[in-house]
């Protein structure tokens, strides 16, 4: 009797006579396997569309200078092309422009020197890559601009032709001189660029002598590392001198955080599968068990038996992780525009069109698979390979023989819970440490929460069922009496169904939890700080600090004071420079001034936590900041500044949610003296006591709107953009919780339909004996209501523990904040009700089937 | 004996017709061009510019030229356009402290700002047009190049001309150009530049006449042969009697437009 043989005569069999269960197991892993790989293609793709662009704009440079966002001065680039081993230098504006002509959108635009930028890049505006018809007068005139030929056909733009971009100073025409053809940095960002001249691109973006990098391509043979040390010596300090690759790797980091927090929930959606391999392989084991006898009577070995159902398992495996991957894929292709527009306005302008297909995450997808499939049958299909082909024959009932028992599960969850606990204390004290400061260790420290408690399944439900029968089924009748005394009769069995929908619950109240703590700190953070009675700004206000908008001249504060109502106004500015290495985010305003003007508070609680350093000007940093650079209250630090390193005294530290990467605050009076720079982000504004706040936003817009795309915004309008712009960043999560609901439900109706079939007999007797179909039904659907609301009141439990540590160790380790936890209690209860209806959905086609046994065959059944 | 004479003569003819049988080199006659250039260092010129594109339409514009013998050093050239009224006082400044060595600068009114053009670039297209700042420029460095030349009294525009191959010894934008030289005046008439072995570029220099007893061609015509672009350079008037000062080829003067 060989296993091939076995295999195909055997197994094959019953894969088709159970192809409803064999789906719905299959379907588990599937959806486990599609979440996994569209995770990491999509990223993957986002990822290679920005390094695709990066090294397009790159070209031929094989190290980049660059400083603080607010530009340094152009005379660096001739101290740059003067080091030995420099072959060009060339200087680069790079900044968006939003384009008002037509549909509004937001483009990139490359300042260049044109004369020698094309030493570095490929292309040129004499040769055959660009149609430009007068080069002279793109030189000569500032409102010269180039655009890509994709941009010209899909905006209908012809040379010659006007076009209204948003710069600086408000909306201005500029002219289009020539096209470039599709290559090189023409190709980047989808086509979504243009060029400008480097002198025209600063006086329109307010960059007066300014430039934001410069592109180093070095002479032939040169060590590149010897050239970088060179240029680092012969440039003042402040200034970081990187290799593309090493600004593509700070981008990489960024995502990879991002994406971690999704990879949980798609590992997690595996977990739920591996329970349904489980429970379908249990129930086949269940149903085959005189099979098996009769096989083991035939000589057919213990490893043979279990092998035969891992073998099973196995092509279920394969077929549904090969499924989840084209799945996946479909799924990561239409979810791609989203999640790059998530990413260019939370983290790096970025334009992805179409997936790029790498084998990793197809491989890892498949592996991942194949191998929470066999796991998860291992177990029931050694408990077949146990099975004596006596007691098999006799028809001894199942449960009898199970390994798994209440006992030793709740022995397992102690153990995992305990674990647990373990990595994360260890987590929370090591922090220094590389080891143990480590994500995945919490990932597992989540997942053994998870795994733990789940592992109590059969003990909570034995109390949930007795309470049930105690106080509620009476309510229900006979159906209630009958449904919870079929709950009560196989527990372990019924405990897998229910433990899907604790995955699923679990899973969910994990990730709303997190969220909903986040976004409860951050909007407690926003109300407790000053942000006047009106915002105007010249990005949309619920952008990310990250993503680049368009500066207002600082000028602009004086004639916003003038419009009736205005009592102050408070310039804004924020930039991103670089610190010891590291981008932080420089935020700059009249900070004093604020609370004089603040109606609320009078004496803002945040002046009490500032202990001013005597003799040195001061700044106010995140909690971001002092944890990545080691900062205390009262230290000093010296900033790069374009003129020179400057040194700061530490007065405070402060919860700062703008910017994951550390917030540096200071007065705006400072900044403009240090860093030269007279722009701003936004205005805050203030009116007198009793001014409707609307007709002041609306003269605003009346007097400035018209020579510039501005955002006016009452405080509480405001707040509201930063809440959907969070529900923008967790749309993902989102997603992955459906994927998650949809695998639980699938566990239900396996668990019921196996049910079901268990119960032939019993369902043919209580016929028999009068029981109308419609009772039938009710039984069986209050089953699937009570496992969903047993599972969903489990997972809630799991979901607070699991979001408690996600928060805990993952936002406050990683990013040095606080956020309190916040129990979700509306979603909770919302969880618990859609868990119990959506459990009820799924108990129907299993209750139709119940409903509609035949008395006389039931009653046959054996 | 016969058969000797027959022998020294077709030996005769050989050696006749070889290059070494030229009464010039090919690096003498440029030193005859070089010769002439020198003597034009000197100059004040106004031209009209009109550039065609391949489509037919064209660009026109006129400029002033002002040169000056800067010796010790080499020479110095100022440019500065005068119509149409977007390109006005748009300047060109050059010095070249030798043949092989300057340095270049643009202005462009509205930015009020001198910008430097970087050595690399000066094998680039002149603003544009299908000259090269090159071909702007005084003299090159003779040393800089290898002359052969390939054939002899080729008739341009009635005048019969030495064909010279030039070829860079150091690695430049074009890899090899031939130029046709009018005979007893020097003057350049017909020019190719060559990418590899393909034809990139073609000149031609046409309406020669004495100027202060220089010959000097009054048209030049210059064709981009990828993309059909062609530009024309016809001179209104030039001098070469002038003396300008060193002020009027200075950034200041540069940013002035020359006034």
């Amino acid at each position: 009797m060989s296993f091939w043989n076995l295999l195909r005569h055997i197994t094959l069999k019953h894969l088709r006579l159970r192809k409803a269960q064999i789906f719905m197991a299959a379907a588990g892993i599937c959806l486990g396997v599609a979440a996994i790989v569209s995770i990491g293609v999509v990223n993957k793709s986002v990822l290679f569309s920005f390094e695709d662009s990066f090294n397009r704009i790159t070209g031929k440079a094989k190290l980049q200078v660059t400083g603080a966002q607010s530009g340094f001065p152009e005379s660096l680039v001739e101290t740059v092309q003067a080091v030995p081993g420099v072959e060009y230098a060339v200087p680069v504006i790079e900044t968006d422009g939003l384009l008002v002509s037509g549909k509004e959108r937001s483009i990139m635009i490359l300042g260049v020197d044109v004369l020698v930028d094309t030493q570095v890049r490929e292309y040129s505006l004499m040769g055959d890559s660009a149609d430009v018809p007068d080069p002279l007068l793109f030189l000569a005139k500032p409102d010269s601009i180039l655009v890509t030929k994709t941009m010209a056909d899909r905006e209908g733009f012809v040379i010659d032709q006007k076009i209204q971009v948003q710069t600086v100073d408000g909306i201005k025409d500029l002219r289009i001189r020539g096209i470039l053809n599709p290559e090189g940095p023409a190709k980047a960002m989808g086509g979504n660029m243009a060029i400008m001249d480097i002198f025209a691109a600063q006086m329109a973006f307010g960059k007066d002598r300014r430039i934001d990098r410069i592109d180093v391509s070095l002479r032939e043979g040169e060590d590149l590392e010897a050239v970088k040390q060179s240029i680092i010596r012969a440039i003042p300090q402040g200034y970081m001198v990187d290799t593309p690759a090493g600004r593509t790797r700070q981008v990489e980091e960024m995502l990879s955080r991002f994406q971690k927090g999704l990879d949980l929930i798609s590992y997690l959606s595996i977990f739920v599968g591996m329970y349904l391999i489980y429970n379908a392989v249990s129930i086949s084991v269940v149903n085959r068990r005189r099979e098996i006898g009769i096989l083991r009577a035939l000589g057919c070995r213990r490893k043979d038996v279990m092998l035969l159902f891992l073998g099973e398992a196995l092509l279920i495996a394969i077929v549904a992780s090969i499924l989840g991957i084209v799945f996946g894929l479909i799924l990561a292709d239409s979810l791609v525009g989203a999640f790059s527009n998530v990413v260019s306005g939370t983290y790096m302008r970025t334009s992805v069109k179409s997936i790029h297909l790498t084998w990793l995450y197809p491989v890892i997808g498949f592996t991942c698979g194949v191998i929470a499939s066999l796991l998860a049958a291992f177990f029931p299909a050694r408990a077949s390979s146990l099975i004596s082909p006596v007691s098999a024959i006799r028809s001894v009932p199942y449960a009898e023989e199970s390994f798994f028992t209440a006992r030793r599960l709740n022995i397992g969850g102690v153990l995992c819970l305990a674990l647990s606990a373990g990595i994360f204390a260890m987590y929370k004290m090591t922090s220094d440490s590389p080891l143990t400061n480590n994500v995945n260790l919490l990932i597992i420290a989540e997942l053994m929460v998870a795994v733990g408690i789940s592992l109590f399944t059969p003990t909570f439900l034995r109390g949930f069922v007795r309470i049930f029968n105690r106080f509620f089924s009476p309510m229900f009748g006979a159906a209630g009496r009958i449904a919870g005394l079929n709950l009560q009769k196989n527990l372990i069995r019924n405990a897998v169904a229910v433990a899907a929908v604790f995955f699923g619950i679990a899973v969910f109240v994990t990730s709303i939890g997190f969220t909903y703590s986040i976004k409860k700190s951050v909007i407690k953070w926003l109300d407790d700080m000053s942000i006047g009675d009106i915002m105007v700004s010249s990005g949309h206000p619920g952008s990310s600090p990250n993503a680049n908008t368009i500066p207002m001249p600082f000028s602009m504060a004086e004639q916003l004071k003038k419009v009736p109502g205005v009592r102050f106004v408070g310039p804004w500015r924020r930039i991103f420079m670089t610190y010891n290495g590291r981008q932080v985010m420089l935020s700059a305003a009249s900070l004093h001034r604020y609370s004089e003007y603040d109606r609320a508070t009078g004496d803002s609680t945040v002046s009490k936590k500032i202990r001013f350093v005597p003799n040195k000007e001061n700044i106010v940093v995140s909690e971001p900041f002092a944890a990545i650079f080691k900062v205390k209250q009262g230290d000093v630090i010296t900033l790069p500044t374009p003129s020179g390193p400057v040194e700061f005294g530490v007065a405070g530290i402060l919860t700062d949610y703008t910017s994951d990467a550390g917030v540096i605050s200071m007065n705006l009076e400072s900044y403009q003296r240090h860093w030269g720079d007279m722009l701003c982000n936004a205005f805050f504004l203030f009116v007198h006591p009793g001014t409707d706040i609307q007709s002041v936003c609306e003269e605003i817009q009346r007097q400035f709107g018209g020579n510039r795309k501005l955002y006016v915004l009452p405080s509480a309008d405001f707040k509201n953009e930063i809440r959907k712009v969070m529900d923008d960043m967790f749309f993902f999560n989102y997603v992955l919780n459906v994927i998650t609901l949809t695998i639980a439900c699938l566990g239900i109706i396996v668990a019921l339909l196996a049910s079901v079939m268990e119960r032939t007999r019993e369902i043919g007797t209580l016929r028999a004996i009068g029981t109308l179909r419609r009772q039938i039904y009710a039984v069986v659907i209050l089953e699937s209501i009570l496992m969903g609301i047993a599972g969903s009141l489990l997972g809630s439990i799991a979901g607070i523990l699991a979001g408690w540590i996600n928060l805990e160790g993952f936002f406050v380790m990683n990013y040095g904040s606080v956020a309190g936890y916040h129990v979700p209690f509306s979603s909770i209860i919302l969880a618990i009700g859609l868990a119990a209806f959506l459990s009820g959905l799924a108990g129907v086609i299993p209750a139709r089937q119940a409903a509609k046994t035949n008395i006389v065959e039931a009653l046959s059944y054996d | 004996m016969t058969k000797l004479r027959i022998i020294f003569s077709v030996l005769a003819v050989f050696l006749l017709m070889s290059p070494l049988a030229y009464a010039i080199s090919g690096r003498e006659v440029f030193e005859k061009v070089q010769a002439l250039r020198n003597k034009k260092l000197d100059q004040k010129a106004e031209a009209t510019m009109v550039l065609f594109d391949k489509g037919g339409g064209k660009r026109t514009r006129t400029l002033s030229m002002y040169g000056k013998d800067a010796a010790p050093e080499a020479y110095k050239v100022l440019i500065v356009f005068n119509s149409p009224p977007d390109l006005k006082d748009v300047g060109f400044l050059i010095h070249a402290h030798s043949a092989a060595d300057r340095d270049l600068w643009a202005y462009f009114p509205e930015f009020k700002r001198i910008r430097r053009i970087p050595t690399a670039s000066q094998d680039d297209s002149f603003f544009g047009s299908d000259f090269s700042y090159d071909d702007f420029s005084g003299p090159p460095d003779l040393n800089e190049y290898v002359y052969k030349i390939i054939r002899e009294d080729e008739v341009i525009d009635n005048r019969p001309c030495y064909v010279i191959e030039v070829t860079p010894k150091k690695p430049r934008k074009y890899s090899k150009y031939i130029i046709w030289v009018a005979k007893n005046i020097w003057v350049p008439t017909k020019i190719e530049y060559y990418r590899e072995k393909e034809l990139y570029r073609a000149g031609a220099f046409k309406d020669i006449q004495t100027i202060d007893g220089i010959p000097t061609p009054f048209m030049y015509e210059m064709e981009n042969l990828k993309t059909r672009h062609r530009t024309v350079l016809t001179i209104q008037s030039i001098s070469y009697t002038t003396k300008y000062p060193d002020s009027l080829f200075t950034q200041r003067s540069l940013e002035r437009g020359a006034k």
